[in-house]
Formats: structure tokens, C-alpha cells, sequence
């Protein structure tokens, strides 16, 4: 199971390549074609394709419903796209909510305040903790490791309660604080960053702390950089986690309910509300969805080995 | 020779105190809002836990008489226990496999990559319970009138509307017995998707922070696609297999019957004891299960040094 190549031995023009147990392994012969031919790849996106369309399909009614006018909405038999697009779904919900004691625009704010100060101090939290449970083996790491993943099992069911306690105790219900706080010590993150983090190569750790560097600095600038792929991955996580909460019993004043609350609210107005439930919908679900790609055009091939001669 | 004092702390204790630094914020917090929940669930397990108007919640000890009527009284708890347990363990392999092989699929390079993997993300973002329960009640609201559709099949998988589907269907005049087949079929790839979005997500960041140079040597001595991927991608990628199991058998656990069964004595019986004696205990045997299963799989794990 090892990638390195230990010693090549050369015989006129035979090549014969040994790993370190001194195994041959096996070459392409010459002319063997080295990539899968067309046939597979088309065959393959194809694959992809066909799962696309249907995974995709809800995204595109939920587009396609928010642009529906109203008398296209309630067409039957119900057709999938629109005929004559049109943006007075997104007027009307501006219009309607602009006239209620919470504006539209203050569910927005709170739902990017929630989730933008949540996701953050989670991904600070979680990789700080992450880098000395994944290098620095100190005493107690194991029983450290062990209880998140116990924290990752147990049900949120029975913690309600006894959460809800501490929160009150806190005095914290009924603000931001209430969901932004545990979000920061949620272990789901830590976990995943100690994993990604120990594949980090020790050598590298050691030589920057050989030149001088500290201990903070090393976490910043040496292992951060090299398991981006890992804290953008957490951040998508987080993030759709966060935005997905409804901020149930903690937040109860309505200027500080998130849009997830509101789009449960306009979705249960009725046949009158439809076309704008139709397009709050598109606006929740499309935030998240915008995010997952750009965070996920973020993501380059990290050097972790680059700099490191063997 | 006057003995030279020591200045300062060993290299050990050094290490030691900076990384209880690093610790120190997620410590705290998750002392708060997680251990202690622990210990309250604890407790509770062995009471009988009744709220009295105007005194909050109070306790009358029970000792081990919660867990004595979860396993002994209570008529289903046991076989669904271990039936989510067997269930969990049947899929694992299911899901790690699937997910592995689409996140090789979806690193290669192709138009769209972005919106595909984001395609594929959707079934997660959108199985979140807010955005369901929104997307069942519009549903509901403009598809009134689809009596012919058989009522199962909207009702079929979690997250996951079939009416999206039938109406899509209905658009091109597909006869309905060819859509309940589709339907039935979607269902199921949706189900299995959702469940595995999140774990195709660690393996593509897995994939990625693997150097390219490693596929660069393997290619200059000529080894082929199925070499490459048993002696480079797999074992780079396989510290990350222990993490996704960790992952499915949470997620999957935490989706159980046994939970379900556990949210009901909550809430509907507002047995709090045997509720808490219920989590504590499936949660300690899924716990038990997935050590095992990670202590067997983390033996063959490759670490790069």
C-alpha cells in the first residue's frame, strides 16, 4: 500500500520497477494504451449526466416556479417550466413583507449574521483545537477524541432540555448568541480537521519549528495553507447547517428569526401566498447553493510535499 | 560550579502547554454545551423526571429501573436497537464505495464540474428539515389536484418529492405506470445520494490534497489508470475512510429507528428518564460498534511521512 518506488534495475531495455518488499511491480507494456478509452469516459459522463438531470430536477422547478406568474402556478395539469417568466413573484414578497413590523431584508441580515458569525468562529475554533489533538500527542488526547465522537453520537433529543437550561442560564436566549455559540464547539468540524491535519507531513512541522517559527505561527501559515480543502469542505457543512435552522425555541422575538422561519411563515399563507412562497423558496435555496460553488472553485491542488526532498 | 537554573519549561511541557492553549476555546465550550448535557442526561436516566407547574423539572430516584423497562418491558426498543445497529453496518461498505467512486468521478476535469458537484450537493442542502418541511407544504399547495397519483409515492423517501418528478413526467406524457417505476427508482438513487453528499465532499477534499507530482512519477514509469489508483489514490485517500464511516454511522444512527423511538418517548410520552436511558444506551453500542469497525479499518491505513 505504498506509492514510492524503492529501486529500479535496468536490463538493456527491459525495466523492471521493485517496491520496497521487493515486489515487482507490474508495467504497462509499450504502446498499451495508459488512459481509459473514449468509450468509458462517454460512457461515464453519461453516468454523471443522467444523475445530474434528476438531482437537479428539484433546483430547476424550484427556478422555474419562483418566474412562474400566478395563473401558471395553479395550471393543471401542472406543467414543469415556465412559459411566460416573470419577476412579480419576488415584487410581490418585497411589497407584502416590506409592510409587516419585520422587513424581508432584517430575516436576510439575521440569517447571514447567524450563519456567517457561526460558521467563522467554528472553523477557528475547531482547526486550533484540531492541530495539537492531530501533532502534539500529549496525555489524554485518546479520551479527548473519544468524547467527541460520543458528542457527534448522541441525539440531540435528549440534550434539548438540558441545552436549553444552560442557554437560560446564560441569559442568552433571544440572542444571536443562543445558536451562535454552540455552533462554535460543535465537534463535527475538529474532527475533520484532526483527520485531514494528520496527514499533514511532520517533517514540514519540524523544519519550520527548527527555523525559529512559533507555535501559532506554524498553525496559521504552515498547516492551515495545506488542508484548505479541508476547512472549505467544513465551512460548506457548517454553513448549510447553520442556515438551515429555523432558530426554534432560542430566538423569540421576530426581529431576530431568520429567513428559514420566514419561508416556513409565507409557505403556510396559503394559495394567496404562493407565488411568493415560490420565491423565498428560491432565494433560501439558492444562497447555500451559490456558496457550495464558489467555495468549491476555491479549492486548488495543495503542495503539502512540494518543498520536501527525500 | 554554581548549578545553571533552569530557564523555563522542558520542550515537553512546552508543547504540552501550547497545545492546551490551542485546546482551550473548543474545551470550554464544549464542556458547557456538550459534557455537561452528558451528565444531566445521566442523571436522568436514573430518575423518574416529571416538570411540576411553577418548581421546574424535578427528580425521584428510580436506580436502574429506566433501563430495566427500555429492555425488559418495552415492547420494541430491543430488536429496533439492533436492527438500526445491523442496518447501519450493511451500509456502511454501501456508502463508502459509492461516494469514493463519485468523488474520483467528480475531481476530473469537465465543463461544469462546479455546477454538477453542486448538483450533487443539493439533495443534502435540501434534506435539511426547515427546507423539506417548505418544499412538502408548497407542494402540497400547487399539486392540489394530482389525485392520480398513488399516495405512497409522494409519501416515499425522506427529503426527496416525487411530486417534482410526476410533474416533470406529466409534461412529456409518460404513461403512469412508467412514472411510478421512475419514481420508485429516483427514490431510492435520492435516498442513497442524501446519505452519501457529505462523504463525497471529504473525499473530494481528500482527493485533492493529494500532490500532483505523485501522478506525475506514476505516469513518467508508465503505470496505468487501475495501478495508479490502487497504489497512489487509494492509499492516500484511506486515513479519510476511517473519517467517512465515522460520518455514516452517525448520520445513519442519528436518521435510526432507535432515535425515533427515543424523540417519541420524549415528547409524546414525555418520559424523559427512559428516553435519556435509551440514548445513553443505543448511543454507547453504536459507539462500541463503530471503535471496532475503525479499529479494524485504521490497521490498514496508510499514513504519507
Amino acid at each position: 500500500m505504498t506509492p514510492r518506488i524503492i529501486s529500479k534495475k535496468t536490463h538493456r531495455s527491459q525495466f523492471a520497477v521493485y517496491d520496497e518488499r521487493g515486489r515487482k511491480i507490474k508495467l504497462a507494456k509499450r504502446g498499451k494504451k495508459l488512459s481509459r478509452s473514449v468509450a468509458g469516459t462517454v460512457a461515464l459522463f453519461l453516468f454523471i449526466g443522467i444523475f445530474a438531470v434528476f438531482m437537479g430536477m428539484p433546483m430547476v422547478l424550484t427556478i422555474s416556479n419562483a418566474l412562474k406568474p400566478l395563473d401558471e402556478l395553479f395550471y393543471f395539469p401542472p406543467r414543469f417550466f415556465v412559459r411566460n417568466p416573470t419577476f412579480s413573484n419576488f415584487s410581490d414578497l418585497f411589497m407584502s413583507l416590506q409592510q409587516t413590523w419585520v422587513p424581508f431584508a432584517r430575516y436576510l441580515l439575521n440569517s447571514f449574521i447567524i450563519t456567517g458569525f457561526g460558521t467563522v468562529g467554528h472553523l477557528i475554533f475547531a482547526s486550533a483545537a484540531a492541530y495539537p489533538l492531530a501533532k502534539n500527542k500529549f496525555p489524554g488526547s485518546r479520551i479527548l477524541m473519544s468524547i467527541v465522537i460520543l458528542s457527534l453520537m448522541f441525539s440531540p433529543v435528549v440534550t434539548g432540555i438540558p441545552n436549553f437550561l444552560i442557554i437560560t442560564q446564560l441569559r442568552m436566549v433571544d440572542t444571536y448568541w443562543a445558536l451562535i455559540l454552540p455552533a462554535f464547539s460543535a465537534s463535527l468540524g475538529l474532527y475533520l480537521m484532526k483527520q485531514f491535519m494528520e496527514q499533514v507531513p511532520d517533517s514540514l512541522i519540524e523544519s519550520a519549528r527548527i527555523d525559529g517559527c512559533s507555535e501559532f505561527s506554524i498553525w496559521w501559515n504552515i498547516v492551515m495553507p495545506n488542508v484548505k480543502p479541508a476547512w472549505l469542505t467544513l465551512i460548506i457543512l457548517q454553513f448549510q447547517a447553520l442556515w438551515a435552522t429555523t432558530g426554534g425555541v432560542f430566538l423569540q422575538s421576530e426581529e431576530l428569526k431568520p429567513l428559514t422561519f420566514a419561508m416556513n411563515q409565507v409557505a403556510l399563507g396559503g394559495i394567496a401566498r404562493a407565488g411568493e412562497g415560490a420565491a423565498v423558496m428560491f432565494i433560501t435555496m439558492m444562497v447555500p447553493v451559490t456558496f457550495f460553488v464558489i467555495s468549491q472553485s476555491r479549492i486548488v491542488e495543495t503542495m503539502a510535499t512540494s518543498g520536501m526532498k527525500e | 560550579m554554581q548549578k545553571r537554573k533552569r530557564k523555563g519549561f522542558s520542550l515537553r511541557r512546552r508543547e504540552m502547554l501550547s497545545g492546551l492553549l490551542f485546546l482551550s476555546p473548543w474545551l470550554i465550550g464544549i464542556t458547557v454545551f456538550f459534557l455537561w448535557n452528558l451528565i444531566q442526561a445521566m442523571r436522568w436516566s436514573f430518575n423518574y423526571v416529571f416538570i411540576e407547574a411553577g418548581v421546574g423539572v424535578q427528580f425521584r430516584w428510580l436506580g436502574l429501573d429506566n433501563f430495566n423497562h427500555i429492555f425488559r418491558v418495552h415492547s420494541t426498543f430491543m430488536q429496533e436497537m439492533f436492527e438500526s445497529i445491523l442496518q447501519i453496518v450493511i451500509s456502511v461498505p454501501l456508502i463508502i464505495f459509492f461516494s469514493l467512486f463519485m468523488a474520483i468521478l467528480l475531481n476530473r476535469h469537465f465543463i461544469g464540474r462546479g455546477l454538477v458537484r453542486a448538483i450533487f450537493f443539493l439533495p443534502v442542502i435540501m434534506g435539511s428539515a426547515a427546507i423539506a418541511n417548505a418544499i412538502e407544504i408548497t407542494m402540497g399547495m400547487l399539486m392540489g389536484g394530482m389525485s392520480h397519483v398513488p399516495p405512497e409515492a409522494l409519501r416515499e423517501a425522506t427529503g426527496f418529492n416525487a411530486a417534482i418528478i410526476i410533474s416533470l413526467l406529466n409534461e412529456f406524457q409518460v404513461p403512469p405506470q412508467v412514472i411510478g417505476f421512475l419514481v420508485d427508482t429516483i427514490a431510492n438513487l435520492h435516498e442513497v445520494i442524501r446519505s452519501a453528499g457529505v462523504q463525497i465532499l471529504i473525499f473530494l477534499a481528500a482527493l485533492q490534497s493529494i500532490p500532483p507530482s505523485m501522478y506525475e512519477v506514476a505516469q513518467i514509469e508508465g503505470a496505468t489508470g487501475y495501478e495508479t489508483f490502487w497504489k497512489i489514490t487509494l492509499p492516500m485517500v484511506s486515513p479519510l475512510i476511517v473519517t467517512n464511516i465515522v460520518f455514516t454511522v452517525i448520520d445513519m444512527y442519528a436518521n435510526s429507528e432507535t432515535v425515533e423511538t427515543a424523540r417519541i418517548t420524549f415528547f409524546e410520552l414525555q418520559n424523559f428518564g427512559a428516553s435519556a436511558a435509551m440514548s445513553l444506551s443505543s448511543a454507547l453500542l453504536v459507539c462500541v460498534a463503530l471503535f471496532s469497525i475503525c479499529y479494524i479499518v485504521s490497521r490498514h491505513v496508510f499514513y504519507y511521512d
